[in-house]
Order: C-alpha cells, then structure tokens, then sequence
C-alpha cells in the first residue's frame, strides 16, 4: 500500500490526536486547561466523566447547523459504549488542544470538522473505555478477557461483576490513561452510519437554544453601531442631542468602527440611533460601482499579468478542432445567515469575557485582545449556537466592534447589528469574471482548455487577519500584508474548483489575474467553488452541445472509469432518470469534486407558455464513510437551496462605494413555496469521511444553467439566472 | 401601563407601547425563544400568537397586545406535537429559524388539522430558512397533523 501525502498528514494528525491524549489537560502551549472537577475523569482535553456517570464531550468546532455535534458525539459514543443521547456537550474554550490539527486555528471551515476529527474522536472514546476498563479491573481483579463495556457499564461475561461507568470514574480517574487502543471494525458498529438523530433537535424546537443574540450577563445593555456606508470612510464627526433627551438612552459615542449608540434594549438604541446625525468622511476613488467593477473585470479578462496554477501543453495541433469560447460572470453575495451578527462583551480585571456565536473563536480572542491591548489569555470567549454561519462567522467584525464599545462604556453591551447592518456590511463572496475556450474535435475529443479567472482575491484580504490570530501578537502586520499579497497572485480560493479540472482533456491551462476592489470579501459557503463550478460546468454542457453528444455521456467519456465523479454521475443519472424526461420536462446536469467529495445533481425544470419552473432536483454525494445519513442528507438539500436562492436571486450590487441590498425583500431566498422536491443518493463508500457542509452547494448552478439551455436553448453565462 | 395575557398568565408593564412585541418579549421579559431576524416581518424568525393568529413580533407594537393573549415558543411548553415531530424528523439544522416555523406551524394547525401539501407549503412560506430544513418542515407538519390536536396555554379553543 503507497502512503499518499494527504495519507501521510491525516496519520500525522492522528498522531497529534493521541499527543493531546497523553498530554492530558495541557496542548502544545503547556498552558492549563481548566474544565469540571478535580473529582472527575478526565482521560483528554475532550472528554469528562463526572462523578454522577454524567458524560460531557468539549466540541472543538463551530455548530452552525451542519450537524457537528451530532457527527462528533456518535464517533465518541460509539467507542466509549455509551448511547449517543447520554452524553452532553458543550462549546470547547479557546485551548490549543481544540486547534485544528490542519489548519491551526480553532476555525470551523472547508468542510474539515469530521474528516479531521473522525479518527481522533473514535480514540477519545476508546481511550477513555479502557482506562474505565482498567479500573473495573482493579475493582474485580478479572482479567480484560472477561470483562466487556457496553450501553455505560463494564460487566463481567459471567455476571458477577456489573458496575457503571459513574462507579468507575473515582479509581479511573487514577489510573494512567490507556492509550493506542485498536478501534472497532467496521462490522461491530452500532451507530456510526446508522444513528439517525440529531442530539441539538430538542433545544432547537422548545425554544431553549442559546445563540450569541441571546447572551445576557447581568446588567447588559444593547448598542447599535452607525458604521460608515462606504467601506474605505470612517466617522468625521456627529451630533446626538435629541437621541440622547429620548428614554433609555445611555450614551452616544464615536468608536474606530462607527458612532455607539448604546441603550437599555434593542428599540430605544434603534430609534435613538435613528435621530443621530454622523458626518462620515468623503469616499475615495476607484472601483465603487458594480457597473465599472464588472467592466474592470471583463477587461482584465483581456489584459496580461495572468498567473499559471496550471499548465498541461496539448499534444495535437490546435487548427485540428473547433473552437468554442465564452464569458462567464458572476456577483457579490451576501450570507444572510437568519441571526444577524452580534456579539456581548463584558470587561474584567485584566480583559473580557466576549459571548458570541463564532466559527474562529481565537480569532475572536485575538481580535478582542488587539482592541482592548492586553494579552490574549485575558480574553475568555464563550462560544454560542450560530444562527447560521457558512463562512461570515469566521470573520470577528462583530467581535472588535463590541470590545471598543464596551471598553469605552465600561458596561456589559451586546452589540445587535440590524439586517439592514448585515447585509451591508457583509464580506462578500466576490464578483468574479472568467474567459474559457477549448477545442472540440470530430470524436469528441477536447483539447486546449484555456480557462483565465479574473476577479478580487479573498486571502488577500482575511489572510493577514486570520494570521494575527496564528503568531505571536508582537508579528506586525507590515509582513501579515506581505503575504496576503503574495497569496492573492495565485489565490486558491479563486481557482479552487477550476484547477482541478477533472476530465481527461488534452492541454488545459488555468490562470488567475487579482483585481483588487475596495470590498470587504471573505468565505462563502463553497468559497471559489461556488463559481468555478458554475463557469466549468456550464462550458463543458457548451463543449457536449458542440460535440452532439448527450451531456452526462460526455461527461463520462472524458472521465476515468473508477472516478468517483462517474460514479456519482451514474448514481444521479439513475435516479433522475437522465434522458427519459417526461414530456414538458428539461434537465441539466453536473458534478463536482469539493472538499474531498464529490457530488452530482440533475435539476429538473418545466416550461410552459415561455415559463420555466422547477420541478425537482436530484443529487447524489459520494463523501466516504457516512457517520449519520439523516444529517448528510439534510447537508446536501441544504446545499442545493443555498446554492438554488444564490443562482435564481443573489447579487448584491454597489452605487457610490455603499451596498445598495438591505433585507430579505431585495436580496430574497428561496422561500418554501419556491423550493422543489429533491431525492439524495448516498454512494456507499467505506473511505475514510470527507465533507458534507459545502459540496452540495457547488453543482446546483451549472446543473439549473443546463437544464434551462435544454429548456429554452439560450445558454445563460452571467449570475443570476433567469426562469424565461 | 399595559397589561396582557403571556403563555396563559396575566402580566402588566411599564414599557413604551410603540416597542415591537418582539423586544418587550426579549429584552424586557427575558423569553429569549423568539428571534430577531429582519425587523421588517420579512422572515418570520419572530412569530408569535396573537388570540391564537401567527403574527410577526418584530413589527406588531406592544400596544397591538393590551387585552389580549400572546403565546410564544416558550408557551407550547415542549410537548406539543408539533414539537415532538420537529424532533423526530430532525428538522432543526442551525435552529434559528425554528421557533418562527413552528409558531406559524401551529397556528396553521388550529385554523386547519389536516392541512394537505400545498396549503402546508402557502402556510409557510412567510418563514426563511436559510439552511433549507423546508421539506423536513413540511414532513413533521404532516405526520404532527396525524396525532390528536393540542390546546396552547390561553389560547381559546374556539
């Protein structure tokens, strides 16, 4: 067997995994960590067993929805022997032993919890069963043979011994920690790929769950935070007396991040908010309007300076085919998540306490730390449920802002950004412009891809930030912008998707050209892949049409017979029944390859009287060994919508520097009324887990582009789409 | 001074009768189960029951209240069968959204026990939700429909 080099560092975090378990209830850092009792058992930095049996797993990731809790709790459950239901967990704090073993940071993204955590977390669990073994030995004085843990106990196979795992946790908690235990076979298996609940159902129907909106320190006021429309000004000066005479007003004051209006609940700090008048400082030059950042975009599509993320020369001349060539355009989306952002700030003797609903938590911290000057460690961050994230909570913007107001007010604030504040104060997936051409021969052989991706770039930007929170606070940000500029010549997150180019082409070419604009950017659920695979996608339908050959045909031609993406296409293909429409029915097809899985979708429309409808869409995902199906399967339609709301409505559009989008009425989603029936195949596969967050979202434009060429035979290359 | 009914009980307060419904439930009585999502009664994250009717919080003034009764998530006390089904078909991803849904939901049921599909789908189309949980709304309406109808505390049977 060849040790891959992905193999080689996913065994390395495995590693690193069993590191943190012997290290106990220290990371890397050596610094403390502080959790429960000293009367409990605590084998890890992850997991707690309480004198009363009570069992408390720490999440080290953000759950936003995608179900985390849930995956991680099964993967524990399943080798401590414990019911998945019968174990709490709770927000991890900010501890080096909860970075990501990847990524650094304690960051919540590209689809990574389960794939990186999956082994690691069956060991905690393991680990921990043993060590509870091992004092039921010492108990009994029976051998490991004759002793088995199941459903929370360790009991002898003859019966004599029958004790819980609450018994065994005052000698176990003793006991050197088990370490290297050989996990369960697959066919020993109780839950993982069968547990079909989700353990955060209940707190999310009674009412009970607590997001970062509705933290609560005692005494808390509410602010609001007149922040400049444009995104280059900042406040000049403004005048508050009639917001200051009007009841529950507590105070008017400017901060680096906009004018604080701070007041006893939500409403007066609104309407008071609504009587200051601020003199923002005038906007700059540039690109401040959709109109010419779209023409600066397509005219860097023509311009030099591209740079190669890869080069594969043809090996036919490029006179043997015919050449086929478009433009493709898509805009600036917003999140829009359903809790607008806020975060709570309370200060204390040497920093803060900050609750807030955060895909970066030591993010949080450093940015938190940075505003208020003092050391990270001062920063307590208290994690929340997020009202949605898909990559805007991964930005502390909300976090800095509160900390300033605080630190002024000296006060506990939560700070509540309007819709209004959210959607247009966003960091926007970009615009992004993209020139593709190749060459269809006679066969239907391709040659001469040639795809040049233009468009700003988001690392450019968040990497310089994300880093404060990766090296010591004394790195300046001088060499921060260094390498976020580096990045950004070559910036992965926009070509993500397109580099990758799966199919057997001869020659392909792929290039990017950053054309910076003054607009905060950052990850938006699938991040380059959300147009990379609309713009791919789309030309290989143009390339199919121009060969005359059906679509998913095509598309299995140029890909390798033992591909997954084949093998989703044959899964989606079945279930839609590709090719066998009903009358007055039109599909469109496509797959990609995201986050380490791969998913192919066929949307199907209607047309009648010259307007098209959606009729339903299929999916099929093959993303490894699935922990809980439920949950992929919801991940998936979740996906599609996101995606579906984005390709029929998403733009947010630019007039004088300021968004022009305000709430759900201009920048609309999908609405249960809008959204057609879908069915998703799961491809049963025994790999280790890969992404379910992101990769459904991907496919679903390019997949309604193409059903909608078949339905019309217009081909639509600009975002957002029209239905007739 | 004004004085309601909340989840069955009598309460008076001394809050400007301008405030949304929605803050009075957040910030002066601390029911944080109702959510703010646009201000505008675009999403529906704020859905509460006015004498039984699905309202949005966010934009019905406290004064819209005075005399009458107000039930929110809190009040269907976790047992209503909505909430049951809500559980067993896993429809909450991130949640937020949720309590809007099922307030609408419930109202829906009251007005009509055994909505079909599409007046299901009309019902609901006032409430966003963002992860996409629409299809595992109308499932859990659909087999909540199945089981014996529920009263919510002080609200009228009629």
């Amino acid at each position: 067997m060849s040790l891959t080099r992905r193999q080689f560092i996913r065994n390395v975090s495995v590693a690193g995994g069993a590191l943190t378990l012997g290290f106990q209830l220290t990371g890397c850092s050596g610094k403390p960590l502080q959790l429960g009792s000293e009367a409990d058992f605590q084998p890890n930095a992850f997991l707690r067993i309480e004198p009363d049996g009570t069992v408390i797993l720490q999440i080290p990731k953000a759950e936003m929805g995608q179900g985390v809790i849930t995956g991680m709790v099964t993967l524990v459950a399943e080798e401590l022997e414990v019911h998945p239901s019968r174990i709490d967990y709770a927000m991890a704090p900010v501890h080096s032993a909860f970075g990501d073993p990847e990524m650094r940071l304690q960051i919540t993204g590209g689809s990574a919890s389960i794939r990186v955590y999956h082994e690691i977390l069956r060991q905690v669990g393991a680990s921990a069963r043993e060590t509870l073994v091992a004092a039921a030995m010492q108990q009994s004085g029976l051998d490991r043979a004759s002793l088995e843990a199941r459903e929370g106990r360790v009991r002898s196979v003859d019966g004599s011994v029958d004790l819980g795992y609450a018994e065994l946790v005052p000698v176990a908690r003793t006991l050197a920690v088990v370490s290297d235990v050989a996990l369960k076979s697959t066919d020993q298996w109780r839950w993982i790929g069968r547990y079909d609940q989700r353990v955060d159902a209940v707190v999310k129907t009674d009412g009970s769950a607590r997001f970062g909106m509705d933290a609560n320190p005692e005494g808390c006021l509410t602010a609001v935070l007149l922040r400049c429309p444009w995104f280059d000004g900042g406040v000049e000066s403004f005048e508050a007396v009639e917001a200051l005479s009007l009841p529950g007003v507590v105070a008017v004051f400017a901060t680096e991040f906009g004018v604080a209006v701070v007041a006893e609940g939500y409403w007066p700090a609104r309407q008071a908010a609504g009587k200051v008048q601020v003199n923002f400082t005038p906007p700059g030059g540039g690109l401040r309007d959709s109109a010419t950042i779209s023409a600066a975009l397509d005219a860097a599509l023509d311009g030099e300076d591209f740079a190669s993320v890869r080069d594969e020369p043809a090996t036919v001349a490029v006179e043997q085919g015919t050449r086929v060539s478009a433009r493709y355009a898509v805009p600036f989306l917003a999140h829009a998540a359903m809790e607008p952002l806020n975060a709570t700030c309370r200060l204390t003797a040497d920093g803060c306490e900050v609750w807030v609903g955060s895909q970066a938590p030591d993010l949080a911290q450093d940015v938190a730390s940075r505003v208020l000057g003092v050391p990270r460690e001062a920063v307590v961050i208290h994690n929340q449920f997020l009202g949605g994230g898909f990559g805007r909570r991964a930005a502390a913007d909300n976090v800095a802002e509160v900390v300033a107001i605080a630190r002024e007010l000296k006060r506990p604030v939560k700070l509540v950004w309007s819709r209004e504040d959210d959607m247009r104060h966003d960091w926007y997936r970009p615009a992004m412009a993209g020139a593709i051409e190749a060459r269809v021969h006679p066969d239907g052989r391709v040659s001469h891809w040639q795809h040049r991706i233009a468009g700003p770039s988001i690392n450019q930007q968040v990497l310089p930030v994300m880093m404060g929170a990766m090296l010591p606070q004394w790195v300046p940000g001088g060499p921060r912008q260094w390498v976020g500029d580096f990045v950004g010549k070559k910036d992965f997150a926009s070509v993500e998707g397109s580099k990758e180019l799966p199919y057997a082409f001869d020659g392909v070419s792929v290039s990017y050209r950053n054309v910076p604009v003054p607009i905060p950017l950052g990850y938006w659920r699938s991040v380059g892949h959300s147009h990379n695979a609309f713009v791919v996608e789309s030309f290989v339908d143009e390339l199919a049409h121009a060969a005359g050959i059906d679509p998913l045909d095509f598309r299995r031609q140029h890909l390798p017979e033992a591909s997954r993406h084949r093998r989703v296409l044959d899964a989606v293909a079945k279930a839609a029944n590709w090719g066998n429409a009903p009358p007055g029915r039109f599909q469109g097809i496509a797959v990609h390859d995201s986050f380490h899985s791969c998913v192919a979708e066929v949307v199907e429309v209607s047309q009648v009287d010259g307007k098209v409808q959606l009729e339903h869409v299929y999916c099929a995902i093959d993303c490894g060994q699935v922990i809980n199906p439920d949950i992929v399967k919801d991940q998936m339609i979740g996906g599609i919508v996101f995606a579906l709301s984005a390709a029929l409505h998403g733009e947010i559009t630019l007039k004088d520097g300021a968004v022009e989008q305000s709430n759900y009425h201009d920048y609309p989603l999908l609405r249960q009324t809008d959204t057609p029936p879908m069915t998703v195949v799961l491809v049963e596969s025994s790999a280790p887990p890969t992404g379910v967050g992101e990769p459904g979202t991907p496919p679903a434009a390019p997949a309604l582009a193409n059903a909608l060429f078949a339905a019309t035979g217009e081909r639509q290359r600009r975002l957002p789409l029209r239905l007739g | 001074m004004v004085t309601f009914t909340l989840n069955g009980r009598e309460i008076e307060l001394e809050v400007d009768p301008e405030t949304p419904l929605l803050w009075v439930l957040r910030d002066h009585l601390q029911l944080m189960g109702t959510r703010f999502g646009c201000g505008m009664g675009l999403c529906g994250a704020c859905t509460v029951h006015l004498d039984g009717t699905a309202i949005r919080s966010c934009s019905t003034p406290l004064a819209m209240a005075a005399g009458r009764s107000v039930t929110t998530i809190e009040g269907l006390g976790g047992n209503h069968p909505l909430q049951h089904a809500w559980v067993e078909h896993n429809v909450p991803q991130c949640g937020y959204c949720q309590s809007g849904q099922i307030m609408s939901a419930a109202a829906l049921l009251a007005a009509n026990p055994q909505p079909d599909e599409e007046s299901i789908r009309q019902a609901m189309s006032g409430n966003l939700c963002r992860c996409g949980t629409y299809h595992k709304v109308q499932q859990a309406i659909l087999s909540a429909a199945a089981v014996a109808q529920w009263q919510p505390a002080g609200e009228d049977a009629s």
